[in-house]
């Protein structure tokens, strides 16, 4: 008897740890069969197909849900944007990453893509540069596209010569200062917590481009300097992982509860809404930035301040484009927006929606700066600091793009880690 | 005896069927074909030589862990805590590999080292399970699940901090190793025969270990009836012990292989969740070594052959999980309702 | 309540179990059940607890009406529960809870008044359990008494006891029948399974007699021992002669020891056990004579003195230590503690014989068991599961494993709910063990036993322990007032 219960228990903790360690979260549900593309769509005419009967096939591996509300979906829907353009028919994977598929790699699932018929493969993580790295190597007849990365920059750091490789990035420094400033604008108590995902090179430095666009409005505005805080705190991936993750909401609901009134999302969802509008629904008026996805802000309108959006479109239709008709070129792309149009659809990498809690009169002065930075205004220029007193940019000094990329630190008046400890 | 080991089989593929029918029904609820499911995922398996050693690469941390289950249910212990010794095993193998990262030693004798350190690895962290047990009354099932979560905070405890790639803090991993610290793997494939040899001398081992040897059946004294055991001369908790730590060096073992012939680096989920698949399996061949490969090699190609079903038909791959653990279920379900057939057909 | 059994038949696989039996038993009787091991006995009082179920064309009419038992439970709710053989309790638990299980609509009990339940329940009955101790402390003769007060809180009016007297001791047995003898004044139906002659005769009201499957007859009071044992055996039988033993070197001396429990201290134990003596214990159940007997095996450790094995000093040694001076201990929870469920008899035997070496030969070993098993008379294969042999088998098994040769056997009820063939053929073996010099100390409830098969006999009563008594020289009589805690004056104890 005793031995039955103690089996059943037992078995009962096995069933429950095996399921979880299958990482079915609750966002696991079957993609409903109307969003995925068509099997049969007849291919549209294009300059790029002319003469094929087959529509080029391209494959996306998406490190987080397809439907994420955010950097991953930016991708997605980015894939039908250039199934739509280009006739082309994609096929995809979502969740891949090494909690939610245990056991595989994804230059594994990468070779799963192309035996479904992709001849081109987008990496849509920094966290698959290896992967890809090793894919496109493995691979030299498939094209492969690595979103964030960095492999192929002559001037980079870790360049390598792969020449079916190509990178592709928005240069969300800009939409990141904008969000930096619409915080300032609308903060009361002066203090704006940036929700960091992981610390490598790129968060550094679009953390530090919010910080910038920050500083600068706040400055404007007539405050003092040395009043605004900014303090970052990683969560340790680019979204949660029980388990494995801090809880962006535990940090979202932190940062809300200590005096910050405007929380700017960083990591590839944008949690922090519906954290933001319960607090605001209890009494206290807060502020959220969302991040990477256009519509991100349709989860808490009213308390969204805009979101800085990825449209990878353009750029990976000109790619695919340019693999279909065979004019590729190995390269890096690190394309900024459309300044006469920032939310162009077809041809700004990347855009900023303003969203409905940001005040009229707010709004007006983001317009201008927005404008100044059309107009040439650059926040990464010198005087400025590392976080460590370490003199970064000298008086008047214009940060590279390299210095840029690899911001080794993040800057000085930023609160938070650098790097892990 | 030969008609109830036929019954036994005739009655597990009731349960085979049974959970297949389950999932069907759910496929059907959500209006997908069962038959195209069932079909991609055993092409996306067996339907070409890649796919097949994706299966393998999964099939070898698989076995050596159920290996090592094996051992400790014989001796009568539910040792969860596997998937943690899988987790210390990639730690200690990871650990080595980065202390002879600069060395002149040949590869061949680091990777040796690297593995054999992982078997260690894997053996301590189930001692500690073993020690909580013996000396402490802590039953393995606790102590095991408690040892699980150190050891996962442990991982992302090294690879956010003293591990971490330079300027990184990042869930993905440590920085890889150099190629000649991998397990030589077949020409574009991921699978090292190595490895695989590996495995399957193992569960070998086990398998005769268990049939052939005093130990073995000292171990199923121990594991049946603890008291009788120690009266009958029976070195009873050093026998528990000695279980854990061959289990723990498997699991160990198959941690090594995840760093030495997979992921050539750390990564927070390692184990990949082999641990408690593998008391999955355990369970399914009702604690008989010689059905650990076949059912070791199914389970593998569930896990590769689901990656099919969200590229080709938009299904959620846990769908595998599902159909392993609704297969568990059944077999032990039915094999409940055996016994108490062969009970009311027999004296008593 | 009137209970008639009408042709019952039960065929296990080709063992035809029971063949046809009907027996009517009038309300308020004490039925007595005879009959020697696998006669078919606990088959058919399990078909009437519904345990088992009887093969079609089998009756039970339970006051006339024609009564279907599916389970226990049904059995029950009929009024008719069955005290088992080997006690079925939930060891872990407070015998409170104990027994509490299986009241009806007792989801939330009400402890308090439970207990007031119990101890008014165990006051009328003489019982002295405390509902709040853990029932894997009770010996095997208070489990029973628990399981007598469930069953009769549960409202059973007919009352089934499988070997209800062994294992217990005189005083509880006394106790036990004073106590069933109450029942027929209530209407109440008892059944009494035993095998056991005396216990029959001086408490049954009618005996019926099975043997082989059959019912071969029933028997009104007076009672002629000789018919029932021809009855039961179809043959009759006598005990084996008494020979005086000869005393040799010493094997075993206990000096100034001292045990403990949490339940009683023993001081001062002086004892000296020679080759081919034999010792019997007497004592009711928990008097300290399993303390005595775990600490000869090297299981319990005294809290002073010291022990000497083959003029070794042991104190302090662990329970390897002694095994190694050749020294065996076989428990009386044959599948708890003796047995290894699961295993078969090839394995038990490999197993026994301390193999050294690493790899299992088969064949020896199957041979070994075949030896085993022809000399020891077990019915059963060498890949037989050991849980699948009949008690006695069992227990001869567990004599089979004992090592060759030995300096001393340690026995806990070495016969209990054996027939008396199985007890004749086990203590002839011992005795074969006695003769090449080995030391016998067992622990028996049987008095008769005790100085059937004994040289010297130590009596146990709360912690004390008598001195060695010349077992010709003692009657059961006497025994009986010393386990009772009468008489002690005249004999002393080892109190130094």
């Amino acid at each position: 008897m005793r031995k039955n219960f103690a089996r059943l228990v037992s078995l009962l903790f096995v069933f429950v740890f095996a399921l979880s360690a299958c990482g079915t979260p609750a966002t696991t549900e079957v993609p409903a069969a109307t969003d995925a593309p068509a099997a049969t769509e007849a291919p549209v005419a294009t300059e790029a197909a002319p003469t094929e009967a087959e529509p080029f096939v391209f494959g996306m591996l998406l490190v987080g849900p397809y439907n994420d509300g955010g950097w991953s979906q930016a991708h997605y829907e980015a894939g039908l944007y250039v199934e739509e353009k280009l006739g082309a028919k994609m096929i995809y994977l979502d969740k891949v990453n090494p909690a939610d598929r245990p056991g595989t790699t994804p230059d594994q699932l990468a070779e799963e893509l192309v035996a479904q018929g992709a001849k081109l493969v987008i990496f849509n993580s920094d966290d698959m540069k290896d992967a890809s790295t090793t894919f496109a190597k493995a691979n030299p007849d498939v094209y492969v596209i690595m979103a964030s990365g960095d492999q192929v920059w002559s001037d980079g750091k870790a360049y390598e010569e792969i020449s079916n490789l190509m990178n592709i990035m928005g240069r969300m420094e800009y939409g990141k200062m904008i969000a930096g400033c619409a915080a300032a604008l609308s903060s009361t108590t002066g203090k704006i917590g940036y929700l960091g995902p992981l610390i490598n090179d790129e968060t550094r430095r679009l953390t530090a481009s919010a910080y910038l666009g920050a500083k600068h409005c706040w400055e404007q505005a007539g405050n003092d300097p040395a009043s605004l805080e900014f303090k970052v705190t990683w969560i340790g991936f680019w979204f949660h992982i029980p388990g494995f993750t801090t809880d962006p909401v535990d940090v979202s609901k932190d940062f809300y509860t200590t005096g910050y009134d405007v929380v700017i999302s960083g990591i590839d969802n944008s949690v922090n809404l519906p954290e933001a509008k319960k607090i605001t629904d209890e009494g206290t008026p807060v502020f959220a930035v969302a991040y990477d996805y256009i519509n991100a802000c349709d989860v808490a309108p009213d308390v969204c301040l805009g979101v800085p959006f990825f449209n990878w479109g353009p750029d990976y239709l000109k790619a695919i484009q340019s693999a279909a008709d065979g004019s590729w070129q190995s390269q890096f792309l690190w394309n900024g927006p459309d300044w006469s149009d920032l939310n162009n659809h077809d041809t700004s990498a990347i855009g900023f929606v303003k969203g409905n809690a940001l005040s009229a009169e707010d709004s007006a002065t983001l317009d201008a700066f927005i404008a100044d930075l059309a107009g040439g205004l650059n926040l990464w220029t010198g005087p400025i600091n590392l976080q460590d007193g370490t003199p970064y940019l000298a008086d008047g000094e214009v940060a590279s793009d390299q210095q840029v990329w690899y911001l080794p630190q993040l800057l000085e008046g930023m609160q938070g880690l650098s790097a892990s400890e | 005896m030969l008609k109830s080991r036929f019954s036994g089989l005739l009655f597990q593929l009731i349960a085979l069927a049974l959970s297949f029918g389950v999932v069907s029904l759910i496929l059907i609820s959500i209006d997908a074909s069962p038959s195209e499911a069932f079909r991609n995922m055993f092409k996306g398996s067996f339907g070409e030589m890649r796919k097949f050693a994706e299966v393998l690469v999964a099939f070898v941390p698989l076995l050596l862990v159920t290996a090592g289950l094996l051992v400790t249910f014989s001796a009568g212990l539910w040792n969860i805590g596997v998937e943690g010794q899988v987790v210390l095993g990639a730690i200690a193998t990871t650990w080595v590999y980065r202390y002879f990262l600069e060395s002149d030693l040949p590869p061949a004798l680091i990777i040796t080292l690297a593995i054999l350190g992982g078997m260690i690895g894997g053996a301590i962290w189930a001692a500690f399970t073993g020690i909580l047990k013996v000396f402490g009354g802590v039953n393995e099932i606790f102590g095991g699940l408690g040892l699980n979560f150190v050891a996962t905070a442990l991982t992302i405890y090294l690879i956010f901090g003293p591990w971490k790639r330079p300027g990184v803090a990042s869930m993905s991993g440590t920085i890889p190793f150099p190629d000649e610290f991998s397990l030589p793997l077949i020409e574009n494939l991921r699978i090292s025969p190595w490895a695989l040899g590996i495995a399957l001398i193992a569960i070998i081992i086990v398998f005769f270990l268990l049939q052939g040897t005093y130990f073995g059946l000292k171990l199923k004294a121990v594991g049946k009836n603890f008291r009788a055991a120690y009266l009958l001369g029976i070195p009873t908790w050093q026998y528990s012990m000695y279980s854990f730590l061959i289990c723990g060096a498997l699991a160990g073992l198959a941690g090594a292989m995840q760093v030495a012939a997979v992921y050539h680096r750390l990564i927070p989920s390692i184990s990949s969740g082999y641990g408690y698949l593998g008391l999955m399996v355990a369970m399914l061949i009702n604690y008989q070594a010689i059905w650990a490969i076949p059912v070791a090699l199914f389970f593998a190609a569930l896990n590769i052959g689901s990656i099919q079903l969200p590229i080709v038909m938009k299904l959620d791959s846990s769908l595998s999980g599902v159909l392993q653990g609704v297969l568990v279920l059944f077999a032990l379900l039915v094999e409940g309702a055996r016994q108490k057939f062969i009970k009311k057909g027999q004296n008593t | 309540m009137n209970v008639e059994l009408k042709n019952i038949n039960k065929h296990f696989g080709k063992v035809h179990a029971n063949k046809d039996i009907t027996l009517n038993i009038p309300s308020g009787t004490i039925q007595g059940i005879l009959g020697e091991n696998g006669a078919g006995k606990s088959t058919l009082m399990k078909i009437l607890s519904g345990f088992i179920q009887a093969d079609s064309g089998s009756q039970i009419i339970l006051d006339g009406k024609s009564v279907v038992m599916n389970s226990p439970a049904d059995a029950i709710q009929y009024g008719i529960g069955m005290l088992h053989q080997d006690p079925l309790d939930f060891p872990p638990m407070k015998i409170l809870d104990n027994f509490l299980l299986g009241i009806p609509g007792s989801f939330f009990p009400n402890r308090k008044e439970a207990t007031q339940d119990f101890n008014l329940l165990a006051k009328e009955y003489g019982f002295s359990l405390d509902p709040e101790n853990y029932v894997d402390s009770l010996t095997v003769g208070e489990r029973q008494q628990l399981e007598i007060m469930r069953l009769l809180f549960l409202g059973v009016r007919v009352f089934i006891l499988d070997e209800p007297t062994t294992g217990i001791s005189a005083a509880q047995k006394e106790k036990l029948f004073t106590t069933l003898k109450k029942f027929p004044e209530q209407a109440m139906t008892v059944i009494f399974v035993s095998h056991k002659l005396e216990d029959v005769e001086s408490l049954c009201d009618r005996v019926a007699v099975l043997r082989a499957g059959q019912l071969v007859g029933t028997l009104n009071p007076p009672y002629q021992t000789k018919k029932i044992v021809e009855m039961m055996f179809g043959k009759e039988i006598t005990l084996g002669e008494r020979k005086p033993a000869n005393v040799g070197e010493p094997v075993l001396s206990f000096d100034n020891i001292s045990l403990e429990d949490a339940r009683l201290r023993i001081k001062n134990i002086n004892l000296e056990v020679r080759e081919h003596e034999v010792i019997g214990l007497a004592g009711m159940e928990g008097s300290g004579q399993d303390l005595f007997m775990r600490a000869c095996a090297g299981l319990v450790r005294p809290v002073g003195g010291k022990i000497q094995l083959k003029g070794q000093d042991l104190s302090g040694k662990s329970y390897h230590a002694f095994k190694q001076v050749g020294v065996n201990f076989l428990p009386a929870a044959r599948l708890e503690e003796g047995l290894i469920p699961g295993l078969s008899l090839t394995d038990h035997f490999i197993l026994a014989e301390q193999p050294r070496g690493i790899f299992i030969d088969r064949i020896a070993g199957q041979r070994l068991a075949e030896e085993r098993i022809q000399s020891f008379n077990i019915r059963g294969t060498p890949l037989s599961p050991i849980e699948s042999l009949s008690g006695g088998n069992q227990q001869r098994a567990e004599l089979a494993l004992l090592q060759n040769p030995l300096s001393l056997i340690l026995l806990e009820h070495p016969t209990r709910g054996l027939d008396i063939e199985s007890v004749i053929y086990i203590w002839s073996k011992l005795k074969e063990r006695c003769h090449h010099g080995t030391s016998i100390i067992f622990i028996s409830s049987d008095l008769e036993e005790i100085l059937q098969y004994s040289d010297r006999v130590l009596v146990f009563f709360s912690g004390k322990v008598s001195q060695p008594l010349d077992a010709n020289k003692t009657s059961v009589e006497e025994l009986g007032q010393l386990i009772g805690g009468k008489g002690w004056a005249e004999i002393g104890d080892t109190h130094a």
